[in-house]
């Protein structure tokens, strides 16, 4: 098979027609020629922090991930899912779920710090909503389009959208998440988790190329060629660098870890983009979740482990930092089949090494009646500002709109 | 090569709007006709449409159109939403409790907002409703409401319900009717609009956005107008009511004409101005034909003969679908499809029902750039390229990409789970292209198989380039099923499948 071009100069070349039949009809010629040179500079912003958000698809059981095991509300609520062995310590009277170890030895090693309770006024119980409102960073009664990331990216990314430069956001998952949409156009990245990024061996993705570089018309189907030609372009650098990396840790084989994979993969290649964004599904756990809650934590755990102990041999750890959120929640009380229905607050998790490892805000109150909902002790909007303002140093007002109590893990 | 836009010297103003002569009648004009009025032009379509002529498609696409009745739940919820609202106002003191309950039934709302939207793609998905569909968007892209702001299911059904009304009016009446809706009295703060106190942001947008454009209206004649449109409200809730004690009975004066005007007599004199015959004709040209500008005198000449026919929208409908400038060469193939056209001309192409799973059909359209009766601002979406950015258009494969992958039903959570189930006894669960979809293209030969889906899926500009890159992507596959399927992805994903 043919080699893939690798440069938009290659790849205009090879365009069918040859020659340089394609610089005749579009008017961005020029900026794709000079991008070839520069493709391999390491960027201006190469030593920028960066922020890779793990997202806990399905809204994860906090009181299942953070055990209160000297609470006898707890076991109150939860007389058969609530757990009792094989508890990690954090604190007198907190403890990890048997199936983080590996978060557990990231606390120890001062790694990690554990946000508790994070909420907002006036939770949403439904899985569309609630998300809508972490991404956005709305209040409940607020309806907003643009993502709380889309936003940092137009507040500093501003100016013309220059195609040549790296994506600002990255994303793993299957659709692009509504964090990263934006007011103003920002060049935004997606892949799979696993696979090839640019297809490669993929002849779904050969036969689009194909067709891609068989197009040969004016007006706007020059413009959707050339803005699809600037993504493939970037997918085949992508792949580069990612079937390149030797990673220094050991990633299994989950979604999440290959994923994390990935974005260490390119942290590595030193990309300009700021933002990461992966997803881990599954957490809607409405029924038997006793195995199920606990793979999970067991992926997710290993998963963070094996990402920050690459960045830490990469000597990458100082500037990056990994949060995780949740839609919501689940129920104090557990419901009549092993399970646990939606809820509210729930903590969760800072990773980095640059973080004040520990525990930050304040546990639930259990004290509540069956079937009540916890009350949240910390905004989400505070650790997105903290992290906005004391990691990425932008104005977190400016993204969020009001200032928030900032939360101390920075 | 490329056709030149017709101008007034190349193509004459009197033939413009002329209907197409049938010796013109072919499968591309008709394909064209389809693919504009409507989201898709399948096969069948076309063949039925060839035997008579372009006037009967244009009817026959709105003549079987059905009503989207309001859901159950939504209905019921209307009954009793604004007793609630009361109750909860008057009757329960605590503030806390309140809030609580203000909360619950917000909640409520924004549930049944949803089951609104994906009862809506499951309707205009029908061939039979698309046209009637894509007109009511095209009006809501004019009457422009957005859920944010109003936020009140019902009330936002309802609009759009007269909007589909609307196709068969005449355009001022439309307009008289849009001025009594709920959702737009609370849009643009008609409520407000009262005999002294009065709120100027209707009569504006009624002039700028709805029936003039900008530049054809003086401050005063908003101010004026504004004092005609006092005491509008929305009694309990949905009922549209004139409250006569803050109607501002004085003399108003608009456009040079005085009297003691009310809101319908402000429309009345509107459409008397010359700037009402074109406005809403340059908005079928963005929405419909062209994001390139068309010369002023085609769109004054339409003008001329759409005000003799008292603004009837049926036949602006009809005039403008049937012309010559319509099926011009130069307007063919060249426009970017909206969000909702590209998502509801790619089921209708592939046989498939709406995606049943409400968080990922209502994402996959808020991050392709339109989330359902949720425009970014008055003026509504910007159509053409404006819908293109490497977010949308990553958003856009990867809504093909969906399609071609089977269903992990594991990963899915409660609510999805739930939809499926639904989807399943409605017997629309056909939402992913499976083997057996694909299995009768098998029969054909690699250059029939090329040249059926270009023929279908895209417009004849691209079609040389693509036909001989199709086939040999079909005859180089593993196996012939693996050939089509891939050769499908990849057309869909095309900048040709983009455009219509």
């Amino acid at each position: 098979m043919e080699s893939l071009p690798l440069t938009r100069r290659e790849f205009i070349r090879r365009s069918a027609g040859g020659g340089l039949g394609f610089l005749a009809f579009t008017g961005a010629a020029p900026s794709f020629l000079a991008q070839s040179a520069l493709a391999q500079t390491p960027g201006p912003e190469r030593d920028r922090t960066i922020l890779v958000v793990i997202q806990l698809a399905g809204g994860n059981d906090g009181l299942n991930t953070i055990i209160p095991h000297t609470d006898d509300n707890y076991y109150r609520l939860r007389p058969t899912i609530g757990l009792k062995n094989g508890l990690l310590p954090i604190s007198d009277d907190l403890a990890f779920h048997p199936s983080c170890g590996p978060l557990h030895e990231l606390l120890k090693e001062g790694q990690l710090s554990i946000v508790q309770n994070v909420g907002y006024p006036n939770p949403n119980r439904s899985h569309f909503r609630s998300t809508e409102i972490w991404e956005t960073g709305s209040s409940s009664d607020e309806m907003q389009r643009e993502g709380w990331l889309g936003r940092f990216f137009d507040n500093t990314c501003s100016g013309t959208p220059n195609e040549d430069a790296d994506p600002v956001g990255v994303h793993i998952s299957d659709i692009v998440p509504q964090s990263y949409l934006s007011e103003s156009s920002q060049a935004i990245f997606g892949m799979k988790p696993r696979g090839r990024i640019d297809g490669g061996r993929d002849p779904a993705d050969i036969a689009f190329e194909k067709l891609l570089a068989a197009e040969h018309i004016a007006g706007n189907a020059s413009y959707l060629q050339h803005t699809m030609m600037n993504t493939l372009v970037t997918e085949r650098r992508v792949e580069k660098i990612i079937s390149g990396y030797k990673p220094k840790s050991k990633y299994a084989y989950n979604n999440l870890s290959q994923s994390l994979k990935r974005v260490a993969a390119l942290i590595h290649a030193d990309l300009e983009t700021r933002i990461y964004f992966v997803s881990q599904g599954g957490y809607d756990t409405h029924a038997n979740q006793e195995n199920n809650h606990a793979r999970l934590l067991a992926e997710l755990s290993g998963a963070m482990q094996a990402f920050q102990n690459d960045l830490t041999a990469h000597k990458k750890d100082d500037q990056v930092m990994t949060m995780t959120f949740s839609e919501f929640g689940r129920r104090p009380s557990e419901n009549g089949s092993g399970g646990t229905d939606h809820g509210t607050a729930a903590p969760l998790f800072v990773m980095g090494s640059q973080v004040k490892s520990g525990l930050h805000g304040m546990a639930p109150d259990l004290n509540i009646a069956q079937n009540k909902d916890l009350k949240f002790s910390t905004d989400f909007r505070g650790v997105y500002s903290s992290v906005l303002d004391r990691w990425l140093e932008c104005d977190a007002t400016k993204v969020l709109g009001h200032g928030y109590e900032h939360v101390p893990f920075i | 090569m490329e056709v030149k836009a017709p101008t007034p010297n190349s193509f004459k103003i009197e033939g413009a709007w002329k209907p197409l002569p049938r010796s013109h009648w072919n499968k591309e004009t008709a394909a064209h006709l389809f693919r504009r009025i409507g989201f898709s032009a399948s096969p069948e379509m076309i063949q039925l449409a060839l035997k008579s002529d372009s006037k009967d498609a244009i009817s026959n696409a709105f003549a079987n159109a059905e009503q989207l009745e309001m859901p159950d739940k939504l209905s019921e919820y209307r009954k009793t939403a604004h007793q609630e609202n009361v109750r909860i106002y008057r009757d329960i003191k605590d503030p806390e409790e309140k809030r609580e309950r203000r909360r619950e039934l917000r909640q409520q709302d924004e549930s049944l907002f949803r089951e609104y939207a994906m009862a809506w793609f499951h309707h205009a998905l029908k061939p039979e409703n698309s046209a009637t569909e894509k007109f009511v968007v095209f009006l809501q892209d004019v009457f422009v409401v957005d859920r944010r702001t109003v936020r009140d299911s019902p009330a936002l059904f309802t609009l759009q319900k007269t909007l589909r009304e609307g196709v068969e009016l005449k355009y001022p009446e439309l307009c008289k009717l849009v001025s009594r809706e709920p959702a737009m009295i609370r849009y643009l703060n008609l409520d407000r609009n009262t005999a002294g106190k009065p709120n100027e942001n209707f009569a504006r947008e009624l002039f700028e956005l709805f029936t003039l454009g900008e530049g054809n209206y003086t401050e005063a004649d908003i101010k004026e107008s504004a004092r005609a449109f006092t005491g509008y409200r929305a009694k309990n809730r949905y009922e549209f009511e004139l409250q006569l004690n803050r109607h501002d009975t004085s003399q108003k004066s608009v456009f040079g004409e005085a009297g003691d005007w009310d809101g319908d007599d402000v429309i009345d004199i509107t459409f008397r101005q010359p700037a009402a015959r074109t406005f809403l004709i340059r908005e079928l040209i963005k929405f419909y034909l062209t994001d390139e500008i068309v010369p002023e005198a085609y769109i004054e000449a339409l003008g001329e003969q759409w005000a003799a026919r008292d603004f009837d929208l049926s036949y602006l409908i009809e005039t403008f679908f049937q012309s010559r400038l319509f099926y011009h060469p130069a307007y063919r193939g060249k426009f970017v499809k909206s969000p909702i056209h590209f998502y509801l001309g790619l089921c209708q192409d592939l046989h498939l029902d709406v995606v049943p799973f409400e968080g990922r059909l209502l994402q996959s359209m808020n991050v392709m750039g339109q989330p359902f009766y949720n425009p970014p601002n008055v003026r509504g979406w910007l159509y053409g390229e404006h819908w293109i950015n490497s977010t949308t258009i990553s958003a856009r494969r990867q809504t093909v990409d969906y399609l071609f992958e089977p269903l992990n039903e594991d990963k899915l959570n409660g609510n999805d789970k739930r939809d499926l189930e639904a989807a399943r006894e409605q017997k629309r669960a056909d939402f992913l292209v499976t083997e057996e979809r694909l299995a009768p293209l098998l029969a054909m030969e690699p250059d029939e198989i090329a040249q059926h889906l270009t023929t279908y899926f895209i417009t004849a500009s691209s079609r040389s380039a693509y036909q001989p890159v199709l086939e040999q992507i079909i005859s180089a596959a593993d196996s012939p099923l693996a050939g089509v399927r891939n050769a499908i992805i990849a057309l869909l994903q095309s900048p040709a499948y983009n455009l219509s």
